[in-house]
């Protein structure tokens, strides 16, 4: 990404912050990251709904790209999604912009977010292939398929804990054991019929 | 077998707006003309005129059953269109015999019902905002306790309460997933593909939730087998009460023949 784009995200970012997603202006952004009024409208040509957008959507990877920083260590599968869970949920709760946005007019936020959530959800597959392949995943079970499976718990429990306390080691274990991973994993005590259940053929 | 039908104590179901009764027939017809109103053109569009004239109704009379007027029809719409859908999903939940056909029939009927609804998916197309607020964070937490609590007595035919209500909240988080993101290689409305993500995913899951609850739980195990007695007439041989996944480490009778 150039420079002046990278700027603008940034310096738009500062604005957000500052004042909620409703009140940012081109103008404000332009004084922020000392360029123009034309050199932003240049940059983004939608306007500020597409600044607006693309903001969104910057600090959603920068947000990811940090939480794969701090799962980049973990040795084994399970590790790095109990980590990745456990940050997750923390820089969620702990991000201040994001919970005001989101208090406040959560309405400007989330359509952007769902708009890229395909990509996140891609994202975070991709980011896993490598770890369920070098675990080995169970008989029968498709690589992909499951990466995508896992990916979109992963988003679901960072979004909303129900009824799991995210800050206990313990329980996201047993959460990523159980939901996540059981029948993923090719696991250590496989019997004669494999991780899959005994049953009859599938419903009709 | 619906459980909690007009017991009392919160459901979470009933609806908001304690104005009228519910049975009242004109409440039906300004609910049922406003959905139409809806997927035809969205909140925005949709006036009390719209409505009345829809459902055969005098403005006068939207009036009276929903004093606070738009806003209250609104909440009323979204209110009972959820006490239908659980009422339907109820009852394929019923028909269920087994496990994994109770899993299959729930995530089928809540993935049909909510990716086919008409006024729903024009506000998803045209309004997300309208939508969206309801789905996120917070609110993505009171729905999966509601569609929990929900679900979770069907459940518990084949495992603890305290199990049936993590499966259940699990297996609405799988909906919301999908239907929010839908995935042309694993669309839930399709039996054969849900049984697939079921077998594969969820029943391993399950296995190993119960593993870690009996382990990690005092042990209340007699309890709960008395409990379920009655159900368990032929389940010496219904695999799918506990499924094994060959490392059997808890305690239950279930076993396999």
């Amino acid at each position: 990404m150039d420079d002046t784009r990278q700027r603008i995200l940034e310096s738009t970012y500062t604005c957000v912050a500052r004042w909620g997603l409703a009140k940012t202006t081109v103008e404000d952004a332009a004084r922020e990251a000392k360029v123009s009024r034309a050199t932003v409208y240049r940059t983004f040509p939608g306007g500020r709904d597409e600044l607006i957008s693309a903001v969104v959507a910057w600090a959603t990877y920068e947000f990811f790209a940090r939480l794969y920083q701090q799962v980049q260590g973990a040795e084994s599968l399970e590790e790095v999604m109990e980590r990745g869970i456990m940050f997750a949920h923390r820089s969620i709760l702990e991000h201040e912009v994001l919970q005001r946005v989101m208090q406040t007019e959560p309405e400007k936020l989330l359509p952007t977010l769902t708009v890229e959530s395909n990509r996140i959800r891609q994202g975070i597959a991709e980011f896993l292939v490598p770890y369920l392949e070098h675990r080995g995943v169970a008989d029968g079970v498709d690589l992909v398929e499951a990466a995508d499976f896992l990916a979109r718990m992963v988003l679901s429990y960072m979004s909303a804990p129900g009824r799991w306390d995210l800050d206990d080691p313990d329980q996201v274990a047993q959460l990523v054991g159980a939901e996540l991973l059981a029948g993923v994993v090719a696991g250590p005590e496989s019997g004669p019929d494999g991780p899959t259940s005994p049953q009859a053929g599938p419903i009709r | 077998m619906v459980p909690g039908d007009g017991e009392g104590a919160g459901t979470g179901l009933e609806p908001r707006s304690q104005h009228t009764q519910p049975s009242s027939p004109h409440r039906v017809r300004i609910i049922d003309g406003t959905l139409v109103c809806l997927a035809r053109h969205g909140t925005l569009k949709t006036t009390v005129d719209d409505i009345a004239r829809q459902a055969g109704v005098s403005r006068a009379t939207v009036y009276r059953v929903f004093p606070g007027g738009r806003d209250e029809v609104l909440a009323a719409v979204v209110d009972t269109e959820m006490a239908r859908l659980f009422s339907d999903l109820g009852v394929r939940l019923g028909e269920a015999t087994t496990l994994t056909e109770a899993l299959v029939n729930g995530l089928v009927e809540a993935t049909t019902r909510v990716r086919g609804h008409a006024a729903l998916a024009y506000l998803v197309e045209n309004e997300p905002e309208m939508v969206l607020g309801h789905l996120a964070f917070d609110e993505s937490d009171r729905l999966l306790s509601t569609a929990s609590r929900f679900v979770a007595p069907f459940l518990a035919r084949w495992m603890s309460p305290a199990e049936a209500g993590r499966v259940a909240e699990w297996a609405t988080r799988i909906v919301l997933s999908y239907v929010i993101a839908p995935s042309p290689a694993m669309d839930l409305t399709d039996p054969v593909r849900a049984t697939h993500l079921v077998e594969t995913y969820v029943l391993p899951g399950i296995s190993a939730l119960h593993a870690t609850e009996v382990t990690a739980a005092i042990d209340i195990t007699p309890f709960e087998l008395e409990r379920n007695t009655p159900d368990r007439r032929s389940d010496r041989h219904d695999s799918n009460r506990y499924v094994h996944t060959g490392h059997t480490t808890n305690t239950d009778q279930g076993d396999r023949t």
